[in-house]
């Protein structure tokens, strides 16, 4: 059967304002407006969430440990890029994921020609070392939550109480009407 | 202890659980995965609303405003919910049930806006709190709406076919709900400022607004649909009153 599903967008968040970003998940969504409204249902029904973006997967550019050790495409890019003039630069997102249990996090905002030069000056310049993997993509491949919208979008939450699923008495209950024989399946 | 007021805010939160139930039924249904879990956020969103209007109910008739809520929602009879019956028609298919949202939500956005400017703390307070909620789920069904009626042939024909049917249902909104006094805004006047918004909305997406002849009722009248769905909800409430939730 051929994939019927929507594309796939990499969810990001922050828990405050002035926190970094992290990569939080992934949905599906036919467009990137929907892709930050399914964002916002599927991740920021707890607190606390300060912003939100998504990116298509598709934008970003990966390099993992294992294929930059075998492959070093990107520091053959990077001299090609300081080779050729800066004015066509974008500024690009860099992230990167360093230890296996933490998020892939925010790393730096890049100006070049590609997001194969962004990574490469990521990797020379920056302080993290041989991370787990890489992420670059181009800013403006984002679409972010607006700082107006943050009432409606995140605030909500705040007020609803969180009860694990075990603090739930329903299943149980259920259990024993059925058992009185009062309720149909 | 009856009151005018308290007859208002049963006829508010009989909206908000009615639709949240309907929404409700979409969960493990919705088209993918996400939207199941948005769509089900939204239902729990509107019967958290419903809850609020209750409690506050229940303050101005001297009842216990923990016991009241489960009391009207789960042990009342069909005939006495004074729900619009715009939000208790079958959710039909997804252009339907999307289109019947964003009617109702961008309807509710204008009546919050109104209520949050109310003479009565408590009322101005709720509308405050669940508007914020409300704009986005307008937000949501705004966004579905734009791409179901600009989407295929066959979205665009729903889309179509769904406004034909809820349009004559929404001019019920225009009615005085019960217990409507000077006190609190006029739904007249919100039907007009919802007309203002809606209209131009749904024309630029090419869907035409169908004529509307004939007069759905007032809150005192029901759909076939209501009962049975009534039904459904308060089953396991009336087979086990003092179940623990």
């Amino acid at each position: 059967m051929a994939d019927t599903q929507w594309p796939r967008f990499m969810v990001f968040e922050r828990d405050q304002p002035d926190h970094p970003w992290k990569h939080n998940g992934s949905v599906h969504a036919p467009d990137l407006e929907m892709a930050l409204l399914n964002a916002r249902d599927v991740f920021s029904r707890r607190p606390e969430q300060a912003g939100m973006f998504v990116v298509p997967m598709a934008a970003i550019l990966t390099q993992t440990r294992e294929q930059l050790a075998e492959n070093p495409l990107v520091v053959k890019k990077l001299q090609e890029g300081q080779a050729s003039s800066a004015s066509s630069s974008l500024p690009y997102m860099i992230f990167a994921k360093t230890f296996e249990q933490g998020p892939c996090e925010y790393v730096a905002e890049i100006s070049a020609e590609s997001p194969e030069a962004a990574l490469a000056v990521a990797i020379a310049t920056t302080a993290v070392k041989n991370p787990l993997w890489w992420w670059a993509f181009a800013a403006s491949t984002v679409l972010a939550s607006d700082a107006a919208d943050a009432e409606s979008m995140f605030a909500p939450a705040r007020k609803k109480s969180y009860k694990s699923s075990n603090e739930y008495p329903v299943v149980t209950m259920m259990r024993q009407i059925r058992a009185k024989g009062k309720l149909e399946d | 202890m009856a009151s005018p007021i308290a007859d208002y805010l049963l006829a508010l939160a009989d909206d908000e659980l009615i639709l949240g139930h309907r929404a409700s039924e979409w969960c493990g249904h919705a088209p993918i995965l996400e939207e199941d879990i948005a769509f089900a956020n939204l239902a729990l969103d509107e019967i958290g609303h419903a809850r609020l209007w209750l409690e506050l109910a229940a303050k101005e008739m001297g009842e216990d405003p923990a016991k009241y809520p489960d009391q009207q929602v789960y042990f009342r009879a069909p005939d006495d919910f004074r729900n619009s019956q715009l939000v208790e028609l079958p959710n039909g298919d997804w252009a339907f049930t999307m289109l019947r949202q964003y009617m109702f939500d961008a309807f509710e956005t204008q009546r919050l806006d109104a209520l949050s400017a109310v003479n009565h703390s408590g009322m101005a307070e709720v509308a405050a709190s669940i508007r914020n909620e409300e704009l986005y789920h307008l937000r949501h069904t705004q966004a579905w709406v734009r791409r179901l009626a600009l989407g295929t042939e066959e979205s665009a024909a729903r889309s179509q076919a769904a406004l034909n049917a809820l349009w004559p249902y929404a001019q019920q909104l225009a009615q005085p709900l019960p217990g409507e006094s000077q006190d609190v805004p006029s739904s007249s006047d919100i039907f007009d400022a919802w007309r203002n918004m809606v209209v131009p909305f749904i024309e630029e997406r090419v869907l035409i607004i169908p004529e509307v002849s004939g007069f759905i009722g007032d809150r005192t009248q029901h759909s076939d649909h209501l009962a049975p769905m009534i039904a459904d909800m308060q089953e396991v409430a009336r087979v086990e009153p003092e179940a623990i939730w």
